[in-house]
């Protein structure tokens, strides 16, 4: 029986025990060691090879250059090239903002983009579009907030990938644009002749309204064509569920602001591509606020129901752990191939008529009844959402249990679909036809406008093979438009390079409908063109600059009367990047669903295979950005490869297995991210695959997940050699299917960076339910180690509130710094009376250890006027994280962070500034049931007493008089010492030269706020210094202070949930300050006195009793 | 055996005292040498596309400095102009100047002049103007005596010792905001109201500190203000 969380545990949470990997939940010897290092072994060794006459020539080299270097004549000697024309409203130095949209699987998202001199620099979300940002902003974030996720941030890197395709080809020849245009148009009138009799146009999923509209009008002039959409990850299920349900393709739009009950059926729904809406609105309904309790009267304690009432409940069955998953309350792990019996059994219990599914889900009866019982005690209040890949029956099924729910018009709404084409058929069911045609002869041309149906379509299909014997046709002609001549553009006769989102103009729906127009940031880097473009030109019109295609498009679509001054009306959506009130508006169906017909799919025993997206790669498309490649996926934390993911269970039963192994046999020890893996091969459908097996904690039992994205032929620089291409198993017949794995001996090594900068045991994620909080407040803040050291601490700590304490004018240090020991309540009060006790005895022989403060001067004379001293600090909330990374992303583009690649992150020297902590708890590794995962993200705390600068021989590290702990790098040897006396393990260094000095589209990219880091320096994360510099100058410049919520680290800025908070301490109504005044607030090793900045409101869950036990 | 002549003795006693001297010497000497205009740059005159003249056009003709960098009350970069801000008084005046070509070329061909950098600070000081010139920190401070200068040069170290100098005492450089661009101007041409006298440098730097909200020294020196 499986309930995630026990509600009604009475064990203290302290007693948890916290572990990352396998090797820790065994406590290995050798992970042992491996921890006892700072880096390890072989980090610290210069292991790039150098030979003996490199070595020579090296050193005769720096002879040689010993004397430059001694000669720092003026500076340098460097241009100023100023513009013939200045451009309006620009002036050299400040960063202009543009409104634009991000497409992906045919959704669109609004994005600011941060421009420095013509050149886009940073991505954050538009908080004018829907799809980012809640227009009733919460009281818990930023007003404004507006989210991206992981993609929308990287897609900054793909547009200065230097792998980009530069050229028009014909058969691999350059020729121009021109040239193709006219090859192509001369084919164009040999269509017309027969009304385009086998052209086929196959795009991705489309939801742009003007593209779509020159499609149609092609349909028009070759009324004989075919418009074929297909991309691998798309939402066709979800459309088909509605027809299935209704009698109509509908696409579902969810309210989580509304939804207090949500089960999640395998949909990784907190990290929809292109929607961090989603995220965002979830978390505005898990809040933890128990000092915030409607209609509670001060001193009244909460009840549990009022506290409840605050924290949205989450199930989640799913088979592969989402970041969703993770943060579930309840969770179940199962095959993939049982939900649908899962979503049967959950509709029978709310009185649906279904035909029941697999018999083997009765155990979990217990667990389904006190589900569906709690969604139906809150209908109208209640969601159920499955996967997109999930298949249509398990869609139709869930639509019906959502109008039993009553939760159609409240908690989701029906609209007519985003996308555009033929809906009547799947993008499979079209694309199997099209390669059917293919193979048969009957395509005459071919235009792939954009994807890669070369590499990223089912195997079985063999889109190549078709293709070639397409070919035979001497008289075939085809055309790719695409970023990059991969797999598909070395295919095609002509190949033609496609403009990033970033270069061209475009239009797109969003996840409801509103549509956005996105202007580009810059000119084509490698002139390239867009799909609008050429078939503007084919269809002969008048204007075919993809601005005007747009433009005009919408000057005749306005969607109300259309404006007088449309001059003005344009330039008002082109500011905005939104067309207000283009929302679809909803037509949720009134007829009740009947899903009683739909027939049973058959579940097959043995075991399962699953085929996802990549939390980072996606359909394999950012597999040449670096950025992504290196981010480690937020819950296996491997980084560079894919793998075939499985239980313990699972992987016992195949005889693999993980080993963080020690560097060349060495002493034991070993290096942070060097996972020696087994592989499997995998038999499916009659191919075979051998991959590295990964063992994942709380993955389903007899199941393996396989990730798009690995294995790229033609990728690029990056791409190449990374990963395993899971779509040489990939077939048509769907995205699950039975494999026959078998277990080899032989071994892979995989970076993953679950292991490294370990806090060791120290309890440092900290999460209850709502039950344990009621028994003791002060859950978060008992740190587990250290008892008796906090014991003195708690009694000595000045206490602000009732003004106790209080040193020298240093009262107001102890406020709310991330100092555990504030604010006590409940269980502390017995404790908190005896301390004041001895607080008032001991009144003159503070322990000096606490006070005096910090390292920092007192600035004693600044403390006069408060306005002028500002106190920089951040909390995040662990109760609304997920893990899902875009904050490492987004501080990676902000602070111009180096990629170091595979073998570097297998050292431990991933330079990640911010990480993300994913830890387990539980006793049982094989029983997915009892296993909990918290998340936490960690970036430098920026404590008051940092142990960092102490040991720094050439202060290098050192206090500014705000508090940040300033890093300068001009002045770092490289000691490492502070990193080693660092206890939160949030240093990085340079062991190499990291930053690409020499590509120069990738010079184009960088923040030119920050300075790019040279080998042999320290890093680390400065709470976005820059920005905070620059809104500095901007109030003192007006005299005024900074306004809260004024600077937004980049962090802060791309987390689609809103769990981090930045903000100025000493501003006592802060939005930072509402956040540190949580009960559930607490300093990250706390117990150590270093008095962090950075704080983290501990996890709450809200399970349900009602569920069966453990 | 006897190594050494007695006479090396007194050798000995001198080096006794000339070997510490002659590493302070040197020590003093590359110091010397690492703040001179040599390493520096410091007053040294660099040859532009165009000899451009700010003694013509400050100090005789009394164009305003914000008049070509716009960029200064606002931006961290000055701004050097356009060459339409040049084109727009020479397209009627020294239209035949060859002096002008390539000015005159540049607006033609719509290429930009590529002008010498004459104050630059290291990529990684992110020095910035707008705040300087809001608080009331005078262009002469840094740039020196332009109005004097026929061709521009570097007239400070730009050294870090040079910026902390004014950053732990930024009343010796303070100035009322509508005399920030001015030339000429000295703290005696105000009058202390109180006293009746001439103000020095220091009183009315103290005073415009406060008024200007320049914030503490400490505050100013911190390294993250430059240094990122």
């Amino acid at each position: 029986m499986s309930a995630k969380i026990d509600p009604n545990s009475t064990k203290t949470p302290e007693e948890t025990k916290l572990w990352r990997g396998l090797d820790e939940f065994t406590n290995d010897p050798a992970f042992q060691e491996m921890l006892h290092r700072e880096f390890p072994d072989d980090a610290t060794s210069w292991t790039d090879p150098v030979t003996r006459r490199q070595m020579l020539a090296l050193s005769g080299a720096s002879l040689a250059l010993a004397g430059v270097g001694c000669s720092p004549r003026p500076a340098s000697r460097e241009k100023i090239v100023t513009y013939v024309n200045q451009p309006v409203g620009m002036t050299p130095g400040l960063p202009l903002f543009f409104a634009s949209g991000f497409t992906l699987g045919g959704i669109t998202s609004g994005v600011i983009v941060k421009s420095r001199e013509g050149r886009p620099v940073k991505i954050e979300g538009n908080p004018d579009h829907p799809s980012a940002a809640n227009p009733t902003p919460t009281w818990s974030i930023a007003k404004g907030h507006a989210g991206t996720d992981a993609y929308t941030q990287a897609s900054l890197l793909d547009m200065y990938d230097p792998d980009r395709s530069q050229n028009v080809l014909w058969k691999g020849n350059p020729r121009t644009w021109d040239e193709a245009v006219l090859a192509i148009r001369n084919q164009w009138d040999q269509f017309k002749k027969d009304g385009g009799k086998g052209v086929v146009f196959l795009t991705e999923t489309v939801n742009s309204p003007s593209y779509a509209s020159l499609l149609n009008e092609v349909k028009k002039v070759l009324p004989n064509s075919r418009w074929v959409s297909y991309e691998v990850i798309n939402r066709d299920h979800v459309r088909e569920g509605t027809k299935l349900a209704f009698g109509e393709y509908l696409n579902p739009v969810y309210d989580f602001t509304k939804a207090d009950r949500v089960l999640s059926l395998e949909s990784n729904f907190t990290e929809t591509p292109a929607v961090p809406r989603y995220a965002l609105d979830f978390a505005a309904k898990r809040r933890f606020r128990p000092d915030a309790v409607d209609g509670l009267k001060k001193g009244q304690k909460p009840s549990a129901e009022q506290l409840q009432a605050q924290l949205a409940r989450l199930y989640v069955i799913e088979s592969m752990p989402t970041a969703t998953g993770m943060v579930a309350d309840h969770r179940l792990a199962v095959k993939s191939t049982l939900i649908e019996s899962f979503a049967r059994a959950i509709a029978k219990e709310l009185g649906i008529a279904v035909l029941a599914g697999d018999a083997s889900i009765s155990k979990h009866d217990a667990w389904i009844k006190a589900c569906a019982k709690d969604l139906m005690e809150n209908k109208g209040k209640s969601l159920v959402i499955a996967g997109d890949h999930l298949p249509p029956a398990v869609h139709a099924i869930v639509h019906a249990i959502n109008q039993k729910l009553e939760a159609i018009g409240k908690t989701v709404n029906y609209t007519a679909p985003l996308e555009y084409g033929d809906l009547t058929k799947t993008g499979l069911t079209q694309f199997v036809e099209l390669v059917k045609d293919m193979k048969a002869g009957s395509v005459k041309a071919l235009f792939i406008l954009g994807g890669n149906p070369a590499w990223s379509s089912p195997v079985d299909l063999d889109f190549k093979g078709a293709f070639e014997a397409a070919k035979k046709n001497k008289d075939f002609f085809s055309v790719h438009m695409g970023q990059y001549l991969d797999e598909t553009g070395i295919l095609t006769e002509w190949h033609i390079p496609t403009a990033h989102y970033l270069e061209t103009w475009s239009d797109g729906r969003a996840y409801d409908g509103t549509v956005s127009v996105h202007q580009p940031l810059i000119a084509p880097l490698y002139a390239g063109k867009t799909p609008v473009e050429l078939l503007a030109q084919l269809l002969g019109k008048e204007l075919t600059h993809p601005r005007d295609v747009v433009r005009e498009y919408w000057l005749k679509n306005w969607p109300t009367k259309t404006p007088e001054d449309t001059e003005f009306a344009w330039a008002k959506v082109v500011q905005d990047g939104v067309i207000a009130g283009t929302a679809l508006p909803a037509k949720n169906p009134q007829a009740p669903a009947n899903v009683a017909a739909i027939p049973v799919t058959k579940v097959t025993s043995g075991f399962e295979i699953n085929f996802r997206a990549d939390s980072t790669l996606y359909d394999g498309r950012f597999a040449n950005n670096g950025w992504l490649q290196e981010l480690p996926k937020p819950v296996t934390k491997l980084t560079w490869d894919n793998a075939a993911i499985m239980s313990p269970a699972t992987a016992e039963k195949l005889g693999v297995k993980i080993r963080f192994s020690d560097f060349l046999g060495g002493s034991g020890g070993g290096e942070h991210g060097r996972a020696i893996v087994r592989m499997v091969e995998l038999n499916y459908e009659g191919r075979k695959l051998k991959v590295p097996a990964w063992i994942q904690p709380m993955h389903a039992d007899d199941s393996i997940t396989l990730h798009f994205g690995g294995g790229r032929e033609r990728g690029g620089r990056v791409a190449q050699g990374r990963g395993f291409n899971t779509y040489a198993l990939f077939s048509s017949t769907g995205y699950t299917g039975t494999v026959d794995p078998k277990g080899l001996t032989e071994e892979f090594i995989l970076a993953c960076t679950q292991s490294m900068y370990s806090m060791e045991g120290r309890r440092p994620a900290r999460q209850a339910t709502v039950a344990e909080y009621l028994k003791n407040p002060n859950f978060a803040k008992i740190p587990w180690v250290a008892g008796e050291e906090t014991e003195l601490i708690y009694q000595n700590v000045p206490n602000k509130r009732n003004g106790k304490g209080g040193h020298n004018g240093h009262d107001d240090h102890s406020h709310g710094h991330g100092h555990d020991h504030d604010h006590d309540h409940g269980k502390g009060e017995a404790k908190k009376d005896h301390g004041h006790d001895q607080d008032h005895e001991h009144k003159h022989e503070h322990d000096k250890r606490v006070i005096p403060l910090t390292l920092y001067p007192s600035n004693a004379d600044m403390y006069s006027e408060p306005e002028k001293l500002r106190r920089w600090g951040m909390a995040i909330d662990l109760t609304v994280c997920n893990g899902c990374s875009v904050c490492m992303v987004a501080c990676q583009a902000e602070n111009n962070i180096p990629v170091v690649g595979k073998e570097n992150v297998i050292r431990g020297r991933a330079m990640h500034w911010i990480r993300v902590d994913r830890y387990f708890s539980g006793n049982d590794v094989k029983d997915s049931s009892n296993l909990v995962a918290q998340v936490q993200p960690v970036p430098c705390q920026q404590c008051e007493k940092a142990p960092c600068e102490v040991v720094c021989p050439v202060a290098a590290t050192v206090h500014s008089a705000d508090g940040l702990n300033d890093m300068v790098y001009n002045r770092c040897v490289g000691t490492r010492y502070c990193s080693n006396n660092c206890p939160y393990k949030v240093r990085r260094f340079n062991f190499i030269r990291y930053a690409d000095w020499k590509t120069e589209s990738l010079k184009l990219m960088r923040n030119p706020e920050v300075s790019v880091r040279e080998r042999g320096v320290m890093e680390k994360c400065t709470y976005c210094v820059q920005r905070i510099r620059a809104a500095e100058i901007e109030a003192e410049r007006q005299r005024r202070p900074i306004k809260d919520g004024e600077v937004i680290t980049a962090c802060q800025a791309a987390c689609p949930s809103g769990a981090i908070m930045f903000g100025d301490i000493a501003d006592a109504d802060s939005k930072l300050n509402e956040w540190k005044e949580r009960p559930t607030n607490y300093g990250l090793l706390a117990e150590l006195n270093t008095m962090p900045r950075t704080t983290y409101l501990a996890a709450v869950r809200n399970p349900n009793p009602a569920m069966p036990k453990v | 055996m006897q190594l050494f002549h007695p006479s090396l003795n007194s050798i000995a006693r001198l080096l006794v005292f000339a070997l510490p001297l002659s590493g302070a010497g040197t020590g003093v000497g590359l110091a010397i040498v690492y703040r001179s205009g040599y390493i520096t740059g410091q007053g040294e005159v660099i040859d532009q596309p165009v000899p451009f003249s700010h003694l013509h056009h400050v100090s005789q003709l009394g164009i305003d400095c914000r008049f070509c960098h716009t960029g200064v009350e606002t931006s961290s970069f000055a701004g050097v102009p356009p060459t339409k801000t040049c084109m727009q008084c020479h397209q009627q005046m020294w239209v035949g100047s060859e002096m002008l070509n390539p000015i005159r070329e540049s607006y033609r061909a719509n290429k930009p002049i590529k002008w010498e950098r004459v104050n630059n600070a290291p990529d990684y000081v992110y020095f910035n103007h707008s705040i300087h010139i809001g608080k009331g920190v005078g262009c002469v401070s840094c740039h020196g005596q332009l109005d004097k200068m026929p061709l521009t040069f570097q007239s400070k170290s730009l050294l870090m010792e040079w910026c902390l100098d004014c950053h732990r005492a930024p009343e010796k450089h303070l100035r009322p905001l509508d005399k920030v661009t001015s030339m000429v101007w000295k703290a005696s041409d105000v009058v202390n109201a109180e006293t009746g006298k001439p103000y020095t440098q220091e009183e009315l730097g103290a005073k415009l500190k406060k008024e200007h909200n320049v914030r503490d020294s400490k505050v100013i020196t911190s390294c993250s203000m430059c240094h990122r």
